[in-house]
């Protein structure tokens, strides 16, 4: 490991900025929330949790596919350049893990969503290992921990007023070669684990609660809003639409959006026709944990839950992840 | 599946639209020929169709590449989407992605007598089943071909009967829930036709397509006359919006509409928790 | 005086449970966190379970109409369910509102009407003397109409402003308030949350979402949220109670209220109306008269 000051990781953070986007958690009115900083000074250190996951940094809320032109008979389409690198900095350990899953999903199984892959390929994960657990956090319980640094490129550690550096891989390693910080003999200090484990059934077991009266139980408070997908870093569930930016005689010019969407909106699933195989918030509010819990790690990849907690402090009816999970 | 090669699954190739045919009230044929690229595909198979400045929707394929080079769909006028392809006239100029999904298991229903129950628009993607097993006759058993719809003016392919009918060990029974006054065939629906034929079981393959609770009911009715599951396959319609498993919305439980149906065998959709219906 | 509330709660939903003069009552709990939360309790024994405090900012009338639906589906045909519903002064006025709009009977409510202090604020607890922004100007202290009454009324405190915030931004010149706006809405993250927690929000397809035509674009830019905040601030004129439960909902706490009281102030100086205080005005915005006379 090596250390360094608080003062020389912002030295260093403000040489990054020169060739990339530096992405970093800062206080917004009431939330703390990743944003692109023009400066390290911006950056916010004493927060816990961002309220929305840096998700949108690979998965953007809005992302444009398509650039369609249509002359006459004439169709002609580009794709956006996406231009430039990404730094995110002070990811927690629980979000960069999410991003495992996400590659699972958006990657790892053909064929590959380009879109999200090349945001991936163009980002440097600098990881900030939480020094405690907070209200809502069971990462602990899903096979992690706040001192996760399997899915970062560089992970720093709180070390008095300064930080421990540890190089995870090649990509973190390039980032800080030459950079003068000692090696230091000390280890990084063990977090705070205070949140008790929840225990998470296997994906098998899920299947017998499925008609379990608990989900309309749960559905009866549930207010069918998007908050909880929106906040957390494993949801990707998208819309697609065309956008009409310029239209003439003859002409007509169009971008190809994708946006963020929820399983838990009621028409989700809703054709048109009007048929709609989960009318109630009951199912949804079912399929959505089944979807973390069961079908993602039947299907595909593991767990698709990191443990962050950020949908428990975002439903405005209370709805409790770690409650339901007891419950099950 | 999606051609593994394409660099941007998202990004649809280009077709002109060939020919609109009337098919049914609000049913068009649309005939798709794509400007240079080309891909193969097989029956059960779907692709999305992108009006430009709309948007795109996904609909069944109705064709099959050894009879034609243009790709077929049947599209039915519900949405914004369909409204503005049903504005398209020959020549307009539309998005293709595909072919998505699986395919009906041909090659394993060689030998086996066929039992093809269409409703309505459901008829579109069973159209290529047909037309496989009408050109290759021989290596298929006998073929009994229900056919339905809510009323004659939304019956599809009417023009084909008679190729159908007049094919070796081919027979056709068409019904429709209710006639009118030229209408001198079958009245009733699909499940009572089907309990008057009282098909037998043994070494049968029923393929099923047509709205949720049809199938719902015509599956009551096959496991009435002995259709043990894997015997009753059919293919299943979802909202859809990427065609290949990312965009999360056509789930039935752990597999994806669209990646591992739209063809499904009973077998597996009893195992869905959820109700396709 | 909340314990006083919640003890009176809980008997009198005892009450109407062993009676079986209800099905379901829509009541607050504390969830595991100990964060109070909506409850709905189907049993006498579980009426143990409700509270009540300064902390329940949600307006359970949003819950009504649904539920009761449900309970429909579930019942002898020609039977209507009755559900019983915790509210404040606030809450019953968007009760009335259901009521004026057809989408709720009278009858098919039982309304616990709570004398109600006021809310603490969600964020800061000990902001002051923690009263809530929007409770600090309530005059309303009895719901305009209950079936049964719990707490004592405490005094009314005149506000020194009948729409706090109102005036800040209308004292911005354009360019400072949308810079204001952007900013605010730049942060939203179109989940609907004020939407869905809302009682006068009960489209079966909000315009927002509606794709035939596609009246918003689903960008989730800040035309687009501005748009949805704006509309449905407009939607809601003459309807919102101002109860704040829109705000409360908020995951990244916009300040929505301020566009909802701003439409109030301007339906109460054209119509001297207030939305649902009044169970038998109809409502200026969805009644036609002849001859009516617009101060415009």
């Amino acid at each position: 490991m090596r250390a360094t000051s608080h003062e020389s990781l912002l030295a260093w953070l403000d040489t990054l900025i020169e060739r990339s986007t530096l992405v970093a958690p800062q206080r917004v009115e009431r939330e703390w929330l990743y944003r692109p900083v023009s400066s390290a000074a911006a950056i916010a250190f004493d927060f816990q949790r961002t309220t929305v996951s840096p998700k949108g940094y690979f998965f953007p809320e809005t992302e444009v596919l398509l650039d369609i032109e249509r002359r006459g008979r004439e169709v002609v389409m580009g794709e956006p350049d996406l231009a430039g690198d990404q730094l995110l900095f002070a990811i927690r350990p629980c979000d960069a893990r999410a991003l495992l899953v996400l590659d699972a999903l958006l990657v790892d199984r053909p064929p590959a969503d380009s879109y999200y892959a090349r945001r991936r390929e163009r980002t440097t994960l600098v990881g900030l290992a939480c020094p405690q657990m907070w209200d809502g956090c069971f990462c602990t319980s899903l096979g992690s921990g706040p001192a996760d640094a399997s899915a970062v490129d560089l992970m720093l550690y709180h070390d008095g007023d300064g930080y421990l550096v540890e190089t995870v891989t090649d990509k973190g390693a390039a980032l800080v070669a030459g950079v003068d910080w000692p090696e230091v003999d000390r280890p990084a200090p063990e977090p705070e684990i205070t949140a008790e484990v929840v225990s998470v059934r296997p994906p098998d077991e899920w299947l017998a609660a499925f008609d379990e009266v608990v989900w309309q139980r749960l559905a009866d408070r549930c207010l069918s809003c998007h908050a909880c997908t929106y906040v957390c870093p494993t949801c990707r569930c998208f819309d697609v639409r065309d956008d009409l930016t310029a239209a003439g005689p003859g002409y007509v010019h169009v971008q190809r959006l994708r946006a963020w969407d929820s399983c838990m909106s009621p028409a989700y699933r809703r054709i048109a026709g009007g048929h709609n195989p989960r009318p109630d918030t009951a199912q949804r509010l079912r399929n959505r944990f089944f979807c973390k819990f069961c079908y993602s790690p039947r299907d595909f990849c593991a767990v698709a839950c990191v443990g962050c907690g950020r949908c428990i402090a975002a439903c405005p009816a209370g709805v409790d992840i770690v409650e339901v999970l007891r419950g099950v | 599946m999606a051609n593994p090669d394409r660099e941007n699954p998202m990004r649809p190739i280009l077709g002109t639209l060939a020919g609109v045919k009337e098919l049914a009230d609000d049913i068009k044929l649309f005939q798709v020929e794509l400007n240079g690229e080309r891909f193969d595909y097989a029956p059960g198979q779907f692709a999305f169709l992108s009006a430009f400045g709309v948007g795109e929707a996904p609909f069944g394929l109705a064709s099959i590449p050894s009879r034609t080079t243009a790709l077929e769909f049947a599209v039915n006028r519900v949405g914004t989407v369909t409204d503005a392809l049903h504005k398209l006239e020959p020549g307009a100029i539309v998005g293709v992605r595909g072919p998505m999904g699986n395919s009906f298991p041909l090659d394993d229903l060689c030998g086996k007598d066929i039992l093809v129950l269409g409703g309505g628009i459901g008829g579109a993607p069973l159209r290529p089943v047909i037309h496989t097993i009408l050109d290759h006759r021989a290596a298929y058993g006998h073929l009994s071909i229900l056919w339905a719809a809510r009323s004659p003016s939304l019956l599809v392919f009417t023009d084909e009967y008679g190729a159908w009918r007049a094919a070796p060990d081919t027979e056709l029974h068409v019904t429709v829930d209710r006639g009118d006054e030229a209408w001198q065939g079958n009245v009733g629906l699909i499940t009572d036709l089907l309990a008057r034929l009282a098909p037998a079981p043994d070494n049968t393959v029923a393929i099923i397509c047509g709205p949720p609770i049809m199938i719902k009911f015509v599956v009551l009715g096959l496991q009435k006359l002995g259709f043990q599951d894997e015997q009753m396959i059919m293919t299943l319609e979802a909202k859809m919006k990427c065609g290949i498993g990312k965009c999360g919305r056509c789930n039935m439980g752990e597999q994806f509409v669209c990646l591992h149906g739209p063809v499904f065998s009973y077998a597996a959709v009893s195992r869905f928790l959820e109700s396709f219906v | 005086m909340t314990q006083e509330i919640e003890t009176g709660i809980r008997i009198r939903v005892k009450k109407l449970l062993d009676l079986g003069e209800v099905s379901c009552v829509i009541g607050h709990e504390h969830g595991p966190r100990g964060h109070t939360r909506p409850a709905f309790v189907y049993d006498s024994a579980d009426a143990e379970r409700l509270v009540w405090d300064r902390t329940c900012h949600h307006n359970l009338v949003a819950y009504v109409r649904d539920k009761i639906a449900t309970l429909a589906r579930g019942a002898e045909p020609g039977s209507t369910p009755r559900v019983a519903v915790v509210a404040r002064p606030c809450d019953v006025r968007s009760l009335n509102v259901l009521i004026h709009e057809g989408q709720v009977t009278r009858e098919s409510v039982f309304v616990v009407g709570v004398a109600c202090p006021g809310m603490l604020d969600a964020g800061d607890p000990e902001a002051q003397d923690g009263q809530a922004l929007h409770c600090r100007y309530c005059t309303e202290r009895v719901p305009v109409f209950y079936d049964a009454l719990v707490g004592d009324p405490p005094k009314v405190k005149v506000p020194d402003e009948p729409w706090p915030g109102v005036a800040e931004v209308e004292a911005m010149p354009p360019a400072e308030r949308l810079a204001f706006w952007t900013q605010e809405f730049d942060r939203c993250i179109r989940c609907y949350a004020c939407r869905q927690a809302c009682p006068a929000c009960y489209c079966f397809e909000c315009l927002a979402e509606q794709v035939d035509p596609p009246w918003v674009s689903i960008a989730h830019r800040v035309p687009q949220k501005a748009f949805f905040h704006i509309m449905r601030a407009y939607h809601l004129a003459g309807r919102c109670s101002g109860c704040q439960a829109c705000e409360a909902a908020c995951p990244v706490h916009l300040p929505l209220s301020l566009l909802n009281r701003k439409i109030a102030a301007e339906v109460e100086a054209l119509f001297g109306y207030v939305a649902g205080a009044n169970p038998d005005t109809p409502p200026p915005l969805a009644t036609f008269r002849k001859d009516e006379e617009l101060p415009l």
